[in-house]
């Protein structure tokens, strides 16, 4: 029991056992010791420098430390915290390495977030003038730092936004907006009323969503006046993509093609790992792939033979003999279901390279592996390139939750006799695909991330135009402002999604069922 | 078709199912029309290639003919272009296959520090998002959140076109602190070890140290259950390595005395290494060379004196035997000033034409060269203290840094670009990891009476590990794939270098091939290695 007089009078510190606190906090163990004395050493010699730096904002920091720590340990001692007080002490006040080390943090992140004041407004530009720009950074800089020259993402933000598309054409994107606007606003409502499950509105919907891709990429592209739709060249007349498309467009473009074309192909690449059907017999796998190694035996290796000097030459001549061992491990492992086998391979190669090696490839290869005179755009295959890449991995997450799948559920569907399709469409799937929501989701934030790749084999996407404004003759060198403009698009577009999919597992319930 | 009357039936009926609905018939079919499916495609592509290829020519042997080997002759060629950083030896006049060789070297160099300091940075992140103290977990938050939701690719050209590019040059180099370390447009300069020969010696030593170490480790754990008491296995251990250690490096350090030298002419009567300080007495006239800062100070002597009097040296560069010679004069407070050259037979002709009073290099060297000198009888060759390592500290020469590591900006971009990255990824992990172990774990080990790193070592570590290696190894390889990213940045790594070998060579096949192969390997053996370990520590289900 606390009495008053413990808690105001002279006998307050009868709480404070400093012997205790010592061994508690400092000598508990020696690399506890260890530590606490290189905070120690670390925080002063940090807080030195900062006081050179930025006198004001450190004084104030250190006063409000030792103010508030000087409040918590009183009221801890006389045992009377406030809410406030209770806080610091669990959060950061709770030992006395958490004493010192709060207060080295709010010495870093103070410099960290005043370095970043500094540079973003106190020293910046907004002038769009590039002589005026140039100007006043040099009039605001200390000690030879420049602040940001946001006058060059302002004077840049068309480009930023879609690079090359022509200005007259503009409205051909604010129509796939408000396309897009006009779609959803119903959708939110519609789909999600379980009165309008069978309702007419609903399919018309559905129908207009799935035309929504192609209405969205003749718009971007236009026609063609010698193609099937001729006649609608006149309003909405043709437009390169290599040259038209660039910027955020380009970005969004290739990310949503990626992950909309992806998604199917990841499906049934899933399916096909997982697929259980009935394999080619062995004998007609030893049979077709002995017949071939006996051919190439006859052909290739006897000739080889006969001329090979060493002994590697001669092991390597007898390669033939691979395929029979191809034979029996594809039997072992595969049970000679060639569909499994071939979905594996594609996935883990694919899981295996680099984004950029299959970007490159498709701009190098598909040229050499498509009939001689093919022209294709840069802009195609590389939006090919990016989907077929997202589909191994997402084939491996759909594959995850295939797996996690109760045995129970697909008996279901057979015993109440459902068809293959039925059953997946409306049993699996939807169970499967809600688990692996989260993954699916990082998924695409890391495709959407991964679109930056592009401009390296030469497409002007947002990355692109960030690298162009710097060689700009008025701009010259100008880098970090549009670098820190696009990292922030990114942050955004990122964490919506990443919040979006929090609040879809949350409203279908993952994890609960 | 007696095969579909054997299909037993499901629904238990009478009726059989027809052949062109047995689901076995069906699933052979699908097989056999995919495999065809495959093989058409293929035999389409491979015509298209040949297509192509005639008249870019492919895999042309020399007779004429064309054959899959012959492909790959191409790499016997010599590449005609320049690396800028390689960890063997390399120029132009290498093949292609040397250049290749050289980018995969350069990939393995920033895959393993990367995945070393992304670990670490990984596991101190993400201790730090579970720390109790308020600020250190939100700050890691927000490092994590910003590292999570922004390209890769853009944090690199950030690192490297927005900091290190913008650094000062060379002469203007940002020093950090009072530390040897500087930051300039050409990259980061820091102190580096150099090993002598004598080091062999030493890391002999070293080694038997961990060989004691695990026996000590071993031994006292048996006795630890055989009494029943725990004894401080960790200190004697320590103990045990260091002891051996140390004596190792007093052995290594005596033991080779003649294998660094320096050549002095007799006339000037140094027999061994420390008469140069006493030598040196004379010449200033001081008592003690400790003093000289002092007497410069008070006006008995000045600097002018002083670099007069200093010794001058004439060493190769970069030589560990400079680096050993010129610590221990500044151990002694001896002045001295240095006359690099890049080659033994340089530095011979300056010394001969009196450019410098004293020749430091190895004895083998020194002994080789003397008798090329105009009077070899008049020149002393005298043996020098050797250390296993000496630190080169990085200093300013002109437009250069000499001594110490280089580290380039393109390397320097990559390497904390990768491990910033993935670090956070890896945090997020490590962090899932320690969530997974119940505090019921905890608690009882606390109830058992465990000390705090007992209870971390042996009961939580274990447990989260489990959890933690999975996506551990997927981070790991996306680190190594990620390094392809150094395109972008100018380091030479196996992408880069194959890039430039496809555009000089016309190969596109060919290289692709080989660089899909190279990452799949590296790949493989990644997950293998990590496979292997995550077996031995997965939980046995009973």
């Amino acid at each position: 029991m606390q009495s008053t007089t413990s808690r105001f009078g002279g006998s307050a510190f009868r709480n404070l056992n400093l012997r205790r606190y010592w061994l508690d906090n400092v000598r508990r163990s020696w690399l506890q010791t260890i530590w606490l004395l290189i905070l120690l050493l670390v925080t002063i010699w940090f807080a030195i420098g900062q006081l050179q730096e930025h006198f004001a904002s450190t004084i104030i920091i250190f006063v409000v430390w030792a103010a508030s720590v000087i409040w918590t340990a009183v009221s801890d001692v006389r045992r009377s915290h406030r809410p406030m007080t209770l806080w610091l002490k669990t959060n950061l006040y709770g030992s006395l390495s958490n004493v010192v080390l709060s207060l080295l943090l709010a010495l870093i992140l103070a410099f960290i977030i005043i370095g970043f004041f500094d540079w973003a407004v106190v020293r910046a530009s907004f002038s769009t003038n590039p002589t005026v720009s140039k100007i006043q950074l040099e009039r605001k800089s200390v000690d030879g730092k420049e602040g940001a020259a946001w006058g060059a993402v302002i004077d840049n933000f068309r480009n930023l936004m879609v690079f090359r598309w022509p200005t007259d054409q503009d409205w051909r994107l604010f129509a796939i907006l408000l396309w897009n606007v006009i779609l959803l606003i119903p959708s939110l409502y519609v789909f999600r009323k379980e009165v309008f499950r069978r309702s007419r509105i609903r399919r018309v919907l559905t129908t207009l969503w799935i035309l929504t891709p192609f209405v969205v990429f003749f718009l971007l592209r236009g026609f063609k006046s010698d193609g099937l739709f001729g006649f609608l060249a006149g309003p909405i007349p043709y437009l390169n993509p290599d040259i038209a498309w660039g910027g955020l467009l380009l970005t969004l473009i290739i990310a949503v093609f990626a992950i909309v074309a992806s998604f199917p192909l990841g499906l049934l690449l899933a399916l096909g790992r997982r697929s259980k059907i009935t394999g080619i017999p062995a004998w007609l796998t030893y049979g077709a792939l002995g017949l071939i190694a006996l051919y190439f035996f006859v052909t290739r290796s006897i000739p080889a033979l006969a001329e090979a000097q060493t002994t590697g030459a001669q092991l390597i001549a007898l390669w033939p003999l691979l395929l029979l061992l191809i034979a029996y491990l594809f039997q072992r492992y595969y049970q000679g279901n060639v569909v499994a086998l071939a979905s594996t391979v594609y996935i883990e190669v694919i899981r295996g390279v680099p984004l950029i090696t299959v970007l490159f490839m498709s701009i190098i290869l598909f040229p050499i592996l498509l009939p001689p005179g093919t022209e294709i755009l840069s802009t195609w295959r590389v939006m090919v390139a990016a989907a077929l890449f997202a589909a191994a991995y997402l084939a491996e997450n759909v594959r995850g939750g295939l797996q996690s799948l109760n045995k129970g559920q697909y008996e279901a569907a057979d015993a109440v006799g459902l068809n293959t399709y039925k059953k997946y469409r409306l049993i699996v799937l939807p169970q499967a695909l809600r688990a692996v929501i989260p993954a699916i989701v990082g998924q695409f934030i890391s495709l959407f991330k991964d679109t930056t790749l592009v401009a390296i084999v030469g497409l002007i996407e947002l990355l692109g135009v960030a690298n162009l404004i710097s060689a700009q003759p008025d701009w010259l060198g100008v880098r970090r402002a549009p670098y820190v403009f696009i990292a922030v698009i990114y942050f955004v577009g990122s964490a919506l999604m990443a919040w979006y999919s929090r609040r879809l597992e949350r409203r279908m319930g993952v994890g609960e069922r | 078709m007696a095969e579909s009357k054997l299909t037993p039936n499901p629904s238990g009926g009478q009726e059989s199912v027809p052949p062109w609905r047995d689901i076995r018939i069906i699933g052979i079919f699908a097989q056999i029309a995919f495999v065809v499916l495959v093989i058409m495609g293929a035999m389409w592509l491979l015509g298209n290639v040949t297509d192509n290829l005639g008249r870019l020519g492919g895999f042309r042997c020399p007779d004429g003919t064309s054959s899959f080997s012959c492909g790959y002759n191409f790499l016997k060629v010599d590449s005609q272009f320049d690396i800028s950083e390689s960890v063997i030896d390399y120029d132009p006049s290498d093949t292609y296959g040397r250049a290749l060789l050289v980018g995969l070297m350069n990939t393995i160099k920033v895959g393993v520090l990367g995945i070393i300091f992304a670990t670490i940075l990984g596991v101190l992140a993400g201790i730090a998002r579970l720390s109790d103290n308020w600020l250190v977990s939100k700050a890691t938050g927000w490092y994590i959140d910003l590292m999570r939701n922004t390209p890769l690719l853009l944090q690199l050209f950030f690192i490297y076109f927005g900091v290190i590019l913008l650094f000062p040059p060379i002469r203007d180099a940002i020093q950090l602190g009072d530390l040897p370390v500087y930051l300039s447009q050409r990259g980061i300069n820091m102190p580096g070890p150099v090993f002598l020969p004598s080091f062999a010696t030493w890391l002999a030593f070293v080694v038997a140290g961990i060989i004691l170490a695990f026996v000590i480790w071993i031994l006292l754990g048996r006795r630890e259950e055989r009494v029943g008491k725990a004894s401080n296995r960790a200190f004697w251990v320590v103990f045990g390595f260091f002891t051996v250690s140390i004596i190792g490096w007093f052995v290594a350090s005596n033991s080779n005395k003649l294998d660094q030298s320096f050549m002095i002419a007799k006339s000037e009567r140094i027999l061994a290494f420390t008469d140069l300080a006493d030598n040196m007495e004379r010449r200033l006239g001081a008592a003690n060379l400790n003093e000289i800062d002092l007497m410069v100070e008070e006006g008995e002597l000045t600097s002018e004196e002083v670099d007069e009097a200093a010794y001058t040296l004439c060493v190769i560069s970069e030589s560990a035997s400079e680096v050993n010679f010129t610590a221990e004069l500044r151990r002694l407070n001896i002045p001295y000033t240095v006359n690099r050259s890049t080659r033994p037979d340089q530095a011979t002709a300056k010394y001969a034409a009196g450019e410098c009073e004293i020749y430091v290099a190895d004895t083998v060297i020194l002994t080789g060269e003397r008798p090329l000198l105009e009077d070899p009888f008049a020149q002393a060759i005298v043996p020098t203290l050797e250390r296993p390592v000496r630190i080169s500290i990085p200093e300013i020469e002109g437009l250069n840094f000499v001594g110490g590591i280089k580290i380039s900006p393109n390397f320097a971009a990559l390497l904390i670009g990768l491990v910033l990255f993935t670090g956070a990824y890896i945090a997020e992990i490590v962090r899932a990891g320690i969530q997974s172990v119940s505090k019921g774990q905890s608690e009882a080990a606390r109830a058992l009476g465990l000390s705090e790193s007992q209870r971390l070592r042996l009961v939580v570590l274990p447990q989260a590990m489990r959890v933690i290696i999975p996506p551990l190894t997927s981070q790991y390889l996306n680190l190594v794939k990620n390094s392809s990213l150094a395109i972008a940045v100018g380091y030479p790594d196996l992408f880069a270098v194959a890039f430039t070998t496809l555009n000089q060579s016309g190969q596109a096949i060919q290289v692709f091939l080989m660089v899909m192969a190279a990452y799949l390997t590296l790949s493989l053996s990644i997950s293998a290695l990590l496979n292997w370990y995550n077996k031995r520590i997965a939980l046995v289900e009973r």
